[in-house]
């Protein structure tokens, strides 16, 4: 199992949960996976293409997955996945 | 205190007017307490979905609703993920580190307001996950077009703390 960072404003979605154990060999696999245990979140990371929406990235463990092979990057037990809003703000 | 080459202070002034009424977002990166250079990040407020704008929440979501796309951006932004994340990766490369965040407020002062608050409070929940430094926030204020506000803070515990900067003439 892979341990998902959830963000504040998914948590709703995972019952408060800041992270969820998820199982899954790549990262596009723990979003399908995360997609079917907590439904609609899935459409909040990806767009309809299924490609990673604009303001999110994804981390593994410390890295973000466009400098490892993106959603394909390969995930071993230990590894942590995290998903991080870009900062945003306003006035 | 933070130290900051003028030629930055005046980049980043240039940055939210040539964005404004849109407001300018962008990152800052250094050693120590001294700032050595900005990446500017573009604002992808206006060409957000709508389903995308849940990014937000409360009054800021409502607010945001209720406006245009183009005049969504001047009341907020949101860096593009991409580019953050290659400004942080050419950040590692120069052996600096991610020292802070700016953005404008084309009408309003130099303070941070409750999204900013929020979101930076977001960030802090897996920043020392990520092993980042705590960021510094600051904000060009163009609400007085002749005389810009530059302020920077430190968020913690909900709560913005005004932190000094001191122009430095060398970068
Ligand atoms: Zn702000």
């Amino acid at each position: 199992m892979i341990k998902v960072r959830i963000p504040t404003p998914l948590r709703p979605m995972t019952g408060g949960k800041n992270e969820v154990e998820i199982a899954g060999n790549s990262v596009a696999e723990i979003l399908e996976n995360l997609g079917s245990a907590h439904p609609g979140i899935k459409e909040r990371i990806c767009d309809d293409e299924g490609e990673v929406r604009r303001f999110i990235n994804i981390y593994v463990n410390e890295e973000d997955i466009r400098f490892l092979t993106g959603k394909e990057t390969p995930l071993k037990e230990g590894d942590e996945v995290s998903i991080i809003p870009a900062i945003a703000g306003g006035r | 205190m933070f130290y900051i080459p003028s030629g930055l202070i005046q980049d980043m002034i240039a940055h939210a007017r040539e964005l404004a009424p849109h407001e300018c977002c962008g990152i800052l990166a250094g050693t120590n307490q001294t700032v050595a250079e900005n990446y500017r990040i573009t604002n992808i407020l206006a060409t957000m979905s709508e389903q995308e704008l849940s990014r937000f929440e409360g009054a800021k979501l409502s607010d945001l609703q209720r406006l245009s796309p183009e005049e969504r951006a001047d009341i907020a932004f949101q860096m593009d993920a991409r580019e953050m994340a290659m400004a942080q990766r050419a950040i590692r490369a120069k052996d600096h580190e991610l020292l802070g965040f700016y953005h404008s407020h084309t009408f309003s002062p130099a303070r941070p307001s409750q999204t900013d608050i929020t979101i930076a409070m977001e960030f802090e929940s897996y920043r020392t996950k990520l092993n980042l430094p705590a960021p510094l926030h600051l904000i060009v204020s163009l609400e007085h077009p002749d005389t810009p506000d530059i302020r920077a803070y430190r968020i913690m515990d909900s709560q913005a703390t005004e932190v000094s900067i001191q122009p430095i003439s060398a970068s």
